[in-house]
């Protein structure tokens, strides 16, 4: 057996998929607040088209890593929708674009009914992408370590995370009444998603510990690096909700949380790349060059 | 409709990498890469394996295993990777978006980046017979334009000591049904559920 990291995929990949997380997570949460929350309308709508215009970001970052970007309107012949989670990422896209762009108008020309629908299912192709980015790197049976159940779940948990940070960024700029419920319901969400992800992050490595070459090889290289350690889990995690939790308690500590969402956003940055990085390929003997 | 397979006799292997030269020649593969980026469609790799004075060094051929269950067809989000009448995996260079996402999910590493760089090599080397005319994956197809034409793949045909044995593993006389019926030759990596069509005598 040969353990060879891989190299195809590297700074752009991962940069793509914090971005896209990051701008799945923004519009669903946005659009949460406007329906549920009362946020008023000019909310819902800048939440709604700032998240899309991060996942647009991100996209671009996909799209320079291709062979020959000039051919990535083929991205859009998704023959392969039954199996591969490229051709279905593009279908939840380009549904999040649809629906988040019409719940935008419908907010605007101030159309209840149909914002609600559309807002719903735009706050479901929001978590679609989420989602998806961890399903796209799980579907390579040849890298083990990504190849768990594990890894869509720390991504779909990072990627709120990064979205609640985001927004608890806006959040604490504003003065409203509304705006100061949505941030506590925000800044406790996010507590619990920081705390499910070092849940996932221990199990994840507690299975790496025990087993598979490469799957040893990825959590090694991972425990060995100090943007892992320092970076990602004390500086990207442990930190945060430790300031956060300070946060909630204290009603006037929103400069605490605003540093804990920043701290946020970089360790789900620190993760898509380290995790990216991290893969191994587990070759039967003799076919590593 | 057949299906097509090779037996790899890594006893027979001589490592002169005949196969590796007449595969870049006939298939316009970028043989021109200053480093050998491991852009082959086969390459046969050196192993040396235990400890003085126990020590044996061998030569390992490798090439596209034409899986009956391939994770690079799974994972083209443009069905441009496609498994043809003879069992063949093949890529339709017309719809390869150039993702890579088949090159990492391939358990084998047979594929790589035929990029825009290697486009224009390949027209300088090969001006108007050049075979490659958008950038996309690459991988072995067994030649299959040869076998259209009713010849074996050229690594097997240049195959200096008989290590590379090609044919229909549906025809019960041909040499590669014998051998892998009879269980000589085993499939690499068997558990990961992949079912290769390229066997190997170790």
């Amino acid at each position: 057996m040969d353990l060879v990291q891989q190299q195809i995929w590297g700074w752009n990949i991962a940069t793509y998929l914090f971005f896209g997380g990051l701008g799945g997570a923004t519009l669903a949460l946005g659009i949460l607040g406007e329906l549920r929350f009362k946020m008023g309308k000019w909310f819902g709508i800048l939440t709604s088209l700032l998240g899309l215009a991060i996942l647009s970001f991100g996209l671009i970052w996909l799209v320079i890593d291709l062979i020959n970007p000039m051919r990535f309107l083929l991205a859009f012949w998704i023959a392969g929708f039954g199996h591969s989670w490229i051709a279905r990422g593009m279908v939840v896209i380009n549904g999040a674009y649809i629906f988040g762009v019409l719940y935008a108008i419908a907010a605007f020309l101030e159309k209840d009914t149909f914002k609600k629908w559309m807002g719903y299912i735009a706050m479901f192709c929001g978590f679609g992408v989420t989602t998806y980015t961890g399903l796209l790197l799980n579907a390579n049976v040849a890298i083990p370590f990504w190849h768990t159940p594990a890894l869509p779940i720390l991504f779909t948990v990072s990627a709120l995370s990064t979205g609640c940070a985001l927004l608890m960024l806006i959040l604490a700029a504003m003065k409203s009444h509304e705006a100061e419920h949505f941030f506590h319901f925000v800044e406790g969400f996010d507590i619990l998603l920081i705390s499910l992800e070092l849940l996932v992050i221990f199990a994840y490595l507690d299975f790496a510990r025990l087993g598979n070459a490469a799957v040893m090889k990825s959590a090694h290289m991972l425990m060995a690096n100090p943007l892992f350690t320092i970076g990602f889990v004390v500086l990207g995690l442990i930190t945060p909700l430790i300031l956060e939790a300070f946060a909630s308690v204290k009603h006037s500590a929103k400069s605490l949380a605003g540093v804990a969402s920043v701290l946020v956003l970089i360790g789900g940055f620190l993760l898509r790349y380290l995790i990216v990085w991290s893969g191994v390929f587990q070759y039967p003997h003799g076919i590593a060059s | 409709m057949a299906r097509y397979g090779m037996v790899m006799n890594v006893h027979a292997c001589l490592g002169c990498r005949a196969c590796m030269a007449a595969c870049s020649q006939w298939n316009q593969t970028p043989f021109w890469a200053e480093d050998f980026k491991g852009k082959w469609r086969t390459r046969v790799t050196e192993i040396e394996e235990g400890k003085f004075p126990e020590v044996k060094r061998y030569f390992f051929p490798t090439i596209c295993m034409h899986c009956e269950n391939p994770p690079c067809a799974s994972v083209c989000p443009t069905e441009a990777t496609y498994i043809n009448k003879d069992g063949i995996v093949l890529i339709d260079y017309d719809l390869c978006l150039g993702c890579g996402y088949c090159i990492e999910a391939c358990p084998y590493d047979a594929r790589y980046e035929y990029e825009l760089e290697d486009l224009k090599k390949d027209e300088f080397y090969f001006g108007e017979d050049a075979r490659h005319h958008q950038a996309h994956v690459d991988k072995c197809t067994f030649c299959v334009d040869r076998l259209e034409e009713g010849i074996e793949p050229s690594c097997s045909a240049t195959c200096v000591g008989h290590a590379r044995i090609f044919g229909d593993l549906d025809d019960p006389n041909s040499e590669v049904a014998k051998l892998v019926n009879t269980g000589k030759a085993k499939p690499l990596g068997p558990y990961m559920g992949t079912k290769p069509k390229v066997y190997y005598i170790k």
